[in-house]
């Protein structure tokens, strides 16, 4: 075998990784294409309808909104891109910042014990729920559904009524502004930043792996399961991560906070290109999914529509995304 | 390796089979269908857990339970059923499962100069082909070169290549093998699994026959003719035997095969049909045109028996889902019993009476999970049903007893789930729900593929059967003994297109392989 | 699912062990597992509280248990149909059934019959929608209804204007409430009538048998000449029309209407299924089992209540209770061959 490579090749590799970029641009499906379209579609969308839009107070509390939910969308998309789905993570957000609230008590010297808590509380519910999963190899959705049930109820004994308080550092930092962007814009950077490295990780690697086929997977010597149970324990992680910045955007525990983001985590997921089955889609269509969905919604609150009106507006508005996205997913399985 | 065991169920896979080979060295492993000998390299390569086994690699003893096991000790394989991921890019793929990396992560330029490497040792094979392209962008034969280069990175001592030529073509090929070569060159071991005999010739230095689950002779290739090679796999001087089959590993159990004791599954030959030009033909297609094949002219009339010939792969299967109407005819007609037809949906072609026996019996003939009644009744339902609705469960379960009759269909329930039964009777009862719908023309996709050799038998009987009753039928074989036993006339297809068609009369194995490789001729190749 | 393959007519395998062989396959129905664990829960309800038992309160679990047991009727059907098969909408959709129903009806008899076929027909349309999407669009049925359940929530806002107001006729409310046979409510009987609806539905017409020939295969069901499309879109349409009866049975019980009467009958419904012993990807399974399922997470539910925990322990307890059920069958399959 020859040996690798020396390391004189530095501008062929150079030329090499631009050929990469082009090619990737190139090879840009129609998915992904969607992914963007849908994405200048809600933003065009909501500028017009907003007047205020691009103004700074309307961009720090927009983006203050989008920054749990882009969250709560990666951490969907790392179980989903590894073949399964959560439908507990809004409970562990729920959880995890309930937990952290507790242990905050409001106090300033507590406030990154209270992150790391969060964080911690996050990824042990994706431990379990990884367990679950990967050694009893019983179906996600179920599973899921039932460690949700736990989670709920575990955020109400820690939390029975919401309450508590949090350090005010971290929230009237979230509101902020650093050199003219808000903090939330940064915060969504910085979540894009995240996936980029961890798209480059190993872990990642395979979960596209196991999720595009388990047994191709485990014949090229991935630990499956090992895989599975750490994709899920991600997930909970940044759903942790997402417990403190909806901590940070409420001021406050509420034991009630995370029930709605599960599915919208789904409806985001789905309009950013990531196939259901697994294998397939990039963290960042799941955030561009999420803003999609909360622009779209953001849009329609603006838009003069009739308070009556704009649930039906809305249902019919995501429904369609959601369909042109699965469309243009080009189904492996495709008979003629 | 020695004293390999492994049993299927109630099939014995391997029966003590054995297998010796030095570094350096290209081994073949030989046998006909269903041998043992996918079986026995995949004991070797951790895929398949053998009952017993006693293993030694440069004479040290070995356990190989898994995948990993066998990767440990620098094993590598190259199967014709892909590992890659097709969404991921080449170079990702190439590196899969032993990818660098730094607390995590991944080593980028790492990964970008071992897959480089890799594929530069594929030469002129993966010409254009950027390290960055989605494998699912790729054609097989690319395919199973990046599968070939997943290997190599691995650094293996010993190679197993498992029909992994299948789906190249000859100047990948000879890339492939020039590979090989320089592998041996550096001191790995080979083994080269293959039933092209050509490619074993050229290629390998020694081979071991596997028959019915044992090992049955060693050779060195260049003291052994060609003769005495399918002398050794059959199992006797040529001339039609019919080795036992044990089961692959895609479909179910089988009845426990005849070792060593050779039964031709045939009667006497059957008289060739009244040539009765009164009657409007069964099928007519004209410059028939689809994906996999191109311009066909077919005419098949009733009672015939067309087989279609040729190397696997050359469009066979693709014309007869096409004439079910499986998949989209883009040009050409089809005329069935005079009648033009166009079928969308396989549903309009069995309305028509159109029947296909598929070729891939797991996933596109059963419902594995239901039980055989369902799987009897599937077809004809609505026929028996009142008011093509309501179901009577009497009326169906006479109908599936008559074809369990008929057939012979050894099972034990019918309520019993159709998974439950052999490769053979599984075939059966395809065969059987089509039957109940009273087909005209019925098209058979490598009909015998994975069943014993009674079944066999009596599946050539009922085929024979239905000619006589003056119904259509055309079959795809993998076995060139089979359309010579059986067509009436053998349409050769070559890369989609009709290249021969051999009467009765000229029918011989030895003119199907001529005309099947008369092709290799033309291509350039020895 | 393990089976075992029987000897052929004529080869006697031991009288015993083939008893043993059968029982063994008994007690691993999930039927029998699901009743099983009913019985046992209705036990430990009795010890804990004295009178759980009771036959009225038995009566009550049941009629609690029959709307969701309706509902998840609707379920079993899509779920059988396979390819990931799955309805998100069952809970709004029966919740739009109650409302629109009760509001043709407005607490009077004459409205009854409109106030029945059209809310029902509406469904129907709606699970329509679910089909077509699903076979024609190639949407996931994940997605698809996920989204529905979003639209069905808009038509919902748009025809109430935010307000729900209606009442269920007074023949609707007998029949569900009103006492017939040994003091047993009516909606028992429908149940049980549905449940021999359904059941012939699965067993007894062309449609059912081609249900479970595409869950188990599409590809061998489309090759063996079933019009698969058409029998997927129907399942859907069954899916909502069974959720629509649902909560028009439900509205029945409870006489007038809220916004999210039966929205929290979904996941319940997912799991009814499941427990019950169909296999979420379809082709094996029936109503049967559904039915018991969903006596089985109504009791369960009412034993937490009775049990006095709180309701954040009652969360909890549920879900693991779930968790354990389900663990004793429905595993996947190992990689390794």
């Amino acid at each position: 075998m020859t040996d690798i490579v020396p390391a004189g090749r530095g501008r062929a590799a150079g030329q090499d990784r631009l050929a990469g970029l082009v090619a990737a641009v190139r090879q840009a499906r129609m998915s992904t294409w969607m992914v963007v379209a849908l994405l200048v579609v809600a933003v065009a969308a909501n500028a017009s309808v907003q007047s205020n839009f691009f103004t700074p107070y309307a961009m720090t509390s927009t983006t203050a909104t989008l920054v749990p939910l882009v969250l709560v969308a990666l951490a969907q998309a790392v179980v989903v891109i590894g073949g399964g789905i959560d439908l507990s993570i809004g409970a562990s957000v729920t959880v995890a910042s309930v937990t952290a609230v507790v242990v905050m008590d409001g106090r300033e010297d507590r406030l990154l014990v209270g992150a790391l808590v969060a964080i911690a509380v996050g990824a042990a519910c994706g431990l379990v729920n990884g367990l679950i999963i990967a050694l009893l190899r019983l179906q996600p959705i179920i599973v899921t559904f039932a460690t949700s049930s736990v989670f709920a109820g575990a955020a109400l004994l820690v939390l029975p009524t919401p309450g508590g308080s949090v350090p005010a550092t971290i929230t009237r930092g979230y509101r902020d502004t650093l050199l003219g962007v808000p903090a939330g814009a940064w915060l969504l950077l910085a979540t894009l930043a995240l996936w980029f490295l961890l798209s480059r990780t190993r872990l990642v690697r395979h979960v596209y792996a196991v999720g595009g086929d388990p047994v191709a997977s485990y014949a090229s010597l991935i630990p499956v399961a090992r895989v599975q149970v750490l994709s899920y324990v991600l997930c909970g992680a940044l759903g942790g991560v997402a417990a403190v910045a909806l901590l940070a955007n409420s001021g406050s525990g509420d034991p009630f906070v995370g029930l709605g983001m599960t599915l919208d985590s789904v409806a985001a997921v789905v309009i950013g290109g990531i196939a259901l089955s697994g294998g397939r889609g990039s963290g960042v269509g799941a955030v561009a999914g999420a803003i999609t969905l909360a622009l779209i919604e953001n849009s329609i609150f603006f838009a003069d529509v009739p308070t009556n009106y704009r649930p039906l507006v809305s249902g019919v508005v995501i429904i369609a995304a959601l369909a042109l996205s699965a469309f243009t997913m080009t189904d492996r399985r495709r008979r003629r | 390796m020695r004293g390999v065991r492994k049993r299927y169920g109630g099939v014995r896979a391997l029966d003590g089979a054995s297998l010796a080979a030095d570094r350096g060295e290209v081994h073949g492993l030989l046998g006909p269908n269903g041998s043992g000998k996918s079986t026995l390299n995949k004991v070797l390569t951790g895929v398949v857990a053998a009952d017993d086994a006693e293993i030694t690699i440069d004479g040290t003893p070995v356990r190989i339970t898994g995948p990993a096991d066998a990767a440990r000790l620098g094993i590598a394989a190259v199967y014709q059923q892909l590992t890659l991921l097709p969404e991921l890019t080449v170079e990702q793929n190439v590196v899969l499962g032993v990818e660098p990396t730094t607390a995590g992560l991944l080593r980028g330029r790492e990964v970008r100069a071992t897959a480089r490497a890799c594929l530069d040792r594929l030469g002129d094979a993966l010409e254009g082909v950027a390290p960055t392209t989605r494998v699912t962008d790729l054609n097989p034969g690319q395919q199973q070169l990046v599968e070939l280069a997943k290997a190599l990175a691995r650094r293996p001592r010993v190679l197993v290549l498992d029909e992994a030529t299948a789906s190249l073509h000859s100047r990948q090929v000879d890339e492939v093998f020039r590979i090989v070569r320089e592998l041996t060159a550096d001191g790995v071991l080979v083994l080269f699994v293959s039933h092209r005999l050509d490619e074993v010739y050229e290629i390998c230095d020694r081979a071991t026959i596997v028959r019915s689950g044992r090992t049955v002779a060693e050779v060195a290739i260049a003291d052994t003719p060609e003769q005495r090679l399918v002398e050794l796999m059959v199992g006797r001087p040529a001339a039609g035997e019919e080795p036992a089959t044990a089961p692959s590993e895609a479909t179910g159990p089988t009845d426990a095969p005849d070792a060593g004791a050779p039964a031709r599954p045939t009667a006497a030959p059957r008289p060739a049909p009244a040539a009765d030009d009164a009657e409007a033909p069964a099928l007519v297609t004209r410059g028939l045109t689809g994906p996999g094949f191109t311009g066909v002219d077919l005419t098949v009339r009733p009672g015939e028996i067309v087989g279609l010939g040729g190397l696997q792969g050359q469009g066979q299967s693709d014309l007869l889902l096409a004439l079910f109407g499986a998949r989209r005819v883009t040009g050409g007609e089809i005329e069935l019993a005079g009648r033009p037809v166009r079928f969308r949906t396989p549903r309009q072609a069995a309305r028509a009476g159109v029947a296909l026996v598929p070729g891939d019996r797991g996933t596109q003939g059963l419902l594995s999970v239901r039980p055989i009644q369902e799987n009897l009744s599937v077809v004809s339902l609505e026929r028996r049903a009142t008011a093509r609705t309501v179901v009577r469960p009497a009326r169906e379960r006479a109908a599936a007893e008559r074809m369990v009759d008929a057939l012979a269909i050894k099972i034990g329930r019918l309520a019993d789930p159709v998974s439950s039964l052999s490769g053979g009777n599984q075939q059966k009862v395809i065969v059987g729900k089509w039957l109940l719908a009273e087909p005209r023309l019925v098209l058979l996709d490598d009909p015998t593929k994975g069943v014993d050799v009674g079944a066999k038998a009596e599946i050539y009987d009922l085929m024979r059967s239905l000619a006589a009753r003056g119904v259509a039928v055309i079959f795809n074989s993998s076995e060139d003994r089979e359309l010579v036993e059986l067509a009436d006339r053998v349409v050769v297809l070559y890369e989609g297109r009709v290249r021969t068609e051999i009467p009765r009369d000229q029918l011989t194995v030895d003119a199907l392989v001529a005309s099947a490789f008369q092709v290799g001729v033309e291509e350039g190749r020895p | 699912m393990s089976t075992v393959t029987r000897p052929a007519p004529g080869v006697g395998a031991a009288p015993a062990a083939e008893r043993a062989a059968r029982l063994r396959r008994v007690a691993r129905d999930p039927i029998v597992i699901a009743g099983a664990v009913t019985v046992a829960l209705v036990v430990v309800g009795e010890l804990v509280s004295p009178g759980f038992a009771g036959w009225g309160q038995i009566v009550n679990m049941l009629r609690v248990a029959s709307f969701l047991g309706v509902v998840a009727a609707g379920q079993t059907i899509v779920i059988l149909s396979g390819g990931g098969g799955i309805d998100l909408s069952v809970g709004k959709v029966a919740t739009f059934a109650a409302i629109v129903g009760s509001r043709i009806m407005q607490g009077d008899d004459a409205g009854v019959v409109a106030g029945v076929v059209v809310p029902l027909a509406a469904c129907a349309l709606i699970g329509l929608g679910n089909g077509l999407g699903v076979t024609l669009l190639r949407i996931p049925p994940f997605v698809m209804t996920l989204g529905m359940t979003g639209v069905v929530y808009g038509l919902i806002m748009v025809y109430t204007n935010g307000r729900a107001d209606g009442r269920a006729a007074p023949a609707l409310t007998t029949l569900v409430n009103g006492e017939l046979v040994l003091g047993l409510p009516g909606v028992l009987f429908l149940w049980a009538a549905i449940a021999v609806l359904v059941t012939w539905l699965l067993r007894r017409t062309t449609f059912g048998w081609r249900l479970f020939a595409v869950g188990a295969s599409p590809e061998a069901a489309e090759l063996s000449g079933v019009p698969v499309r058409r029998t997927v879109i129907l399942a859907y349409v069954a899916g909502s029309v069974f959720a629509g009866l649902g909560g028009l049975l439900l509205v029945g019980y409870t006489e007038s209407v809220m916004l999210n009467l039966a929205d929290d009958y979904t996941m319940p419904a997912i799991a009814a299924v499941i427990i019950g012993g169909t296999l979420a990807a379809g082709g094996v399974g029936g109503y049967l089992g559904t039915a018991v399922g969903a006596v089985t997470l109504t009791v369960l539910t009412s034993l937490l209540t009775t049990l006095d925990i709180g309701s954040a322990w009652r969360t909890v307890v549920n879900g693991v209770v779930l968790v354990a059920l389900l663990s004793f069958y429905g595993r996947q399959k190992r990689l390794r061959a």
